[in-house]
């Protein structure tokens, strides 16, 4: 048999022992392939000014991606070649050079690689299709599938496989080099020893390490960036020293309380999980630094899209609008160039004023998460905010004399409830008539309709008020282009050249879309590449690992069936083991990325995160998203493993 | 004791059925030490794994103290495997994750017994099979010998009535084969424990009180120790073993 043939046998042995292995390098290079489609599509990139920065996000994504791909096949090479050892060895033995096992183990793994760079390029096309999908979702443009293959995504691809293949072979030939005919037959006879051997030291080690956890996580919140870094740098000393003291503990636990393990399934349990300490101590740290990274990727990726989804309802609600501090009003340039060129149904110009008391600003600022750029509180008359309603598409309301209404962000409605004041303009008194909640413009620091809050009156009881700004709101009968709004961005570069800290206000429906999706998709996606990236990386490592073990698990639960063992009390015990396993590196991340996104979410400004991107929202879909990827793995893990340890027959 | 009756067994399906065994009978009484010879093939394995449980018989009974083992459900078979019977292989089966003290109380632990005793009992049994030395020790760490006799104490450990080996001596050096059957020679005589040993090996088999011969499947002959001395017996068994046709070179 020659060399090539033995090694197409090996390949094709090694795609079916390590299924799930070679599904994630399939997926890698659909991500790659799908994610660097982008970065070419001259159709996506048109879509708006803001959409040019997206490439370089990606390739900055792409380079973490690989990294973390090269690293995982570079370890699950690794993995197999030590796993092989006696078949190596044995080639070794009968005369094999080590320059020809490299060889043919060198050409085994490119043809796994090539055969799944090829598969990847398949999948790779419909997932481009899914992520184009999304991304004109996005900018509310109709799909329409168009077959495209891009051969330079594809070759972007291919660069990236060949790094990542070439470093894990690299590695692989190293090792092959150093190994020893003897080290090689007798590598998986022996049990790992205890790393940390003496009890204090491990105590007082496994406290430090929680120590650092805390303080680590509490750096991660200070919002700055030296002292993150230091934090990121105290949570990964933590993970490394958590896993590797916490598994040297095990046997000392037992060891103190010897008639523990003796009771129910422990025995088996813990000897399952202190047999491979060492190994199985960095692993799990490693994999749970890349669940933390892939929690708070995916987290993050939420807040964002939050954060650009409120900021931008808000301003949704105008097709058009602008404001200005001005004393003398809105510049009749805006005017002049949006009456030329756009065609508008329905307008106003009006004036927002304010009272000279400021107690709505107080009592917010008191009870609720409120900061007040304005000093005083803001008001409009009742025949602009009717007009302006008309505009916005919201329906008529009512206020008779003597009342008021409060127009606010959402989330101040329960705090103003319960402070409806009756307010004074000169001689008139108005009682409170009610609140309403719709986008309104309300989120402009000293402008818009109002910070936060307005204040509906009566005509006649502006009379007395000094005008605030003013502002120009319209609907349009078709979106205003970008190119309209550029239009008008180089009107207020212009007008506002000369004028020191005065800055005009400028909205446009269609150029706030077109922002949010382009922030949207330059933040998430790449957020989410590498989130996905992550935890297909960890959850095949832990896999690997998991039914690397199956011909252990199989002599074991063998034996235990000719012992005595109970089919049922075998199946608990299979499944007990296989929980810690899988349960293990997901909880310190979840200490850690929890309190990183509550407190990320809520430190945005007020009223941005809320309903379906309120911070326990988030928390939720994040942990909902991961788990759902995660638990794929493990339920494909499971089966597999009560298939081959368990089967039905035995 | 245990009581086999006209026990058959069957492989294959129905264009080719290969008989394993045929219609084998036999008793073994409390405190007896049997062992089971044959050529390569003959069916001592298979007979040995009905009488575990482990395989189901076609046709037959067994059974032990006065009940019928081959209508007992699975989970019964399980309980009766833990509490009645221990296991020596020719491969040891020791779990190489578990030290050897944790190789013998496994079974104490599988048959629920109190946590607290477990220790003090391993360490009686290993005591006795003069192992108390490689307790802590893990499988790779203690030669076939050591293992073998960890594997007895298992066996033992938690007072199973009937100890069935399957080669017990075949991963062992002379010396070691020696040790371990005058090891369980001493568990039949001073610790009453019933043995059922399969061997197609003439000098292990010279240390039990009676060998039963199985040809193809059936019981050929029987012999019985009775108060000769250990080498006259192991010459007898050679001689039947010359009359069965066996190979000289498999049974010595």
């Amino acid at each position: 048999m020659t060399l090539s043939k033995l090694s197409f046998r090996n390949a094709k042995r090694q795609t079916g022992d390590y299924l799930i292995y070679f599904t994630t390098i399939v997926l890698a290079a659909a991500l790659l392939y799908a994610f660097n489609g982008l970065t070419f599509s001259s159709e996506l990139l048109t879509l708006s000014k803001f959409m040019e920065t997206l490439p370089m996000m990606i390739v900055f994504a792409s380079i973490v991606v690989v990294c973390i791909f090269g690293w995982l096949v570079s370890y699950a090479t690794g993995f197999m070649l030590s796993r092989r050892s006696r078949e190596l060895g044995t080639y070794l033995l009968i005369g094999l050079e080590k320059k020809e096992v490299a060889h043919l183990f060198f050409l085994e793994n490119l043809m796994v690689g090539g055969f799944a760079f090829l598969l990847g390029l398949l999948l790779g096309n419909f997932l481009y299709q899914v992520l184009r999908a999304i991304l004109l979702a996005l900018f509310s443009c109709p799909y329409h599938f168009t077959l495209a293959f891009s051969l330079k995504a594809a070759g972007l691809t291919f660069t990236y496989f060949t790094f990542i293949y070439l470093l894990a072979l690299f590695k692989s030939r190293w090792h092959i080099h150093k190994m020893k005919i003897y080290d090689l037959i007798y590598f998986d006879r022996q049990n790992e020893h205890v790393i940390v051997k003496n009890s204090k030291s491990r105590q007082r080690l496994f406290t430090f390490s929680i120590i650092l956890g805390i303080v680590g996580t509490i750096l991660l919140l200070m919002e700055n960036a030296l002292i993150g870094i230091l934090g990121a740098g105290c949570i990964i000393l933590f993970l490394y020293i958590f896993f590797l003291t916490f598994a040297s503990g095990v046997p000392a636990f037992f060891d103190r309380q010897p008639f523990r393990k003796y009771q129910k399934q422990n025995l088996l349990i813990y000897r399952t999980l202190t047999a491979k300490l060492g190994t199985m101590g960095i692993v799990m740290a490693t994999i749970a630094l890349l669940f933390t990274a892939t929690l708070i990727s995916q987290g993050t990726g939420l807040i964002f899209w939050g954060i650009f989804n409120a900021r931008s309802a808000d301003k949704y609600c105008f097709d058009l609008y602008a404001d200005s501090e001005r004393p003398e009003g809105i510049p009749s340039e805006y005017l002049d160039y949006i009456e030329q060129n756009i065609s508008v149904e329905q307008s106003l110009l009006y004036c927002i004023y304010q009272r000279e008391s400021n107690e709505f600003i107080t009592y917010l600022q008191k009870n609720a998460d409120y900061y007040p750029y304005n000093q005083k509180d803001m008001v409009i008359r009742y025949s602009d905010y009717q007009a302006l309603r008309s505009i916005a598409g919201y329906p008529n309301v009512t206020l008779e004399s003597g009342e008021y209404l409060i127009h606010c962000q959402r989330y101040l409605k329960n705090t103003l409830k319960n402070h409806q004041p009756v307010i004074h303009f000169g001689e008139t008194t108005l009682s409170s008539a009610g609140i309403h909640t719709e986008p309104f413009m309300q989120n402009n620091y000293t402008t818009g309709n109002g910070h936060g809050f307005l204040l509906v009156v009566p005509d006649d009881a502006v009379s007395a008020l000094a005008p605030h700004h003013f502002s120009y709101a319209a609907n349009t009968t078709a979106p205003v282009t970008e190119e309209q709004y550029e239009a008008l961005d180089t009107i207020r570069n212009r007008v506002c050249e000369n004028i020191d800290e005065l800055y005009d206000s400028l909205h446009t429906e269609a150029n706030e879309k077109a922002t949010v999706a382009s922030m949207t998709a330059i933040s998430i996606f790449p957020l989410y590449f590498l989130a996905f990236a992550l935890t297909m990386t960890a959850a095949t490592i832990l896999t690997i690992q998991q039914l690397a073990e199956c011909r252990h698990y199989q002599t074991q639960y063998k034996l235990l069936q000719k012992l005595g063992m109970d089919r049922r009390e075998m199946a608990k015990t299979l499944r007990t083991q296989f929980s810690i396993y899988y349960t293990l590196p997901a909880v310190p991340p979840l200490f850690i990325s929890i309190p990183f996104l509550l407190h990320t979410a809520n430190a945005t400004e007020p009223g941005i995160m809320v309903g379906a991107f309120s911070p326990a929202m988030i928390i939720l879909n994040t942990l909902l998203l991961f788990f759902f990827i995660y638990a794929i793995y493990i339920l494909m893990a499971y089966t597999t493993l009560k298939r081959n340890v368990l089967p039905e027959n035995l | 004791m245990l009581q086999v009756k006209n026990i058959e067994k069957y492989y294959g399906n129905k264009n080719q059925v290969t008989k394993a065994l045929d219609r084998v009978s036999f008793d073994v009484a409390a405190g007896e030490f049997i062992a089971i010879m044959g050529a390569s093939g003959s069916g001592k394995t298979t007979l040995l794994n009905c009488i575990s449980t482990i395989d189901t018989i076609s046709a037959g009974s067994i059974l032990l103290d006065g009940v019928d083992i081959s209508g007992l459900s699975d989970r019964k078979l399980a309980k009766f495997r833990r509490e009645r019977l221990g296991f020596v292989f020719q491969d040891f089966n020791l779990l190489d994750t578990l030290t050897i003290e944790e190789n013998i109380g496994l079974t104490l632990s599988l048959n629920h017994q109190n946590p607290k005793n477990v220790q003090k009992q391993v360490e009686k049994i290993a005591h006795t099979l003069g192992i108390t030395e490689i307790l802590k020790k893990f499988p790779y760490q203690v030669s076939g010998g050591q293992k073998q006799r960890a594997a007895c104490a298992r066996a033992m450990v938690a007072k199973q009535s009937l100890l069935l080996a399957d080669e017990p001596t075949g991963a062992l050096d002379s010396k070691a084969s020696k040790n371990l059957l005058e090891i369980m020679t001493q568990m039949n005589q001073k610790m009453k424990a019933t043995i059922l040993m399969v061997t197609h090996d003439a000098y292990s088999a010279s240390y039990a009180s009676r060998v039963l011969f199985l040809k193809d499947g059936r019981l050929f002959n029987e012999l019985l120790k009775g108060t000769r001395p250990r080498p006259t017996f192991y010459h007898e068994i050679l001689d039947v073993l010359a009359v069965l046709g066996g190979d000289i070179s498999d049974v010595i």
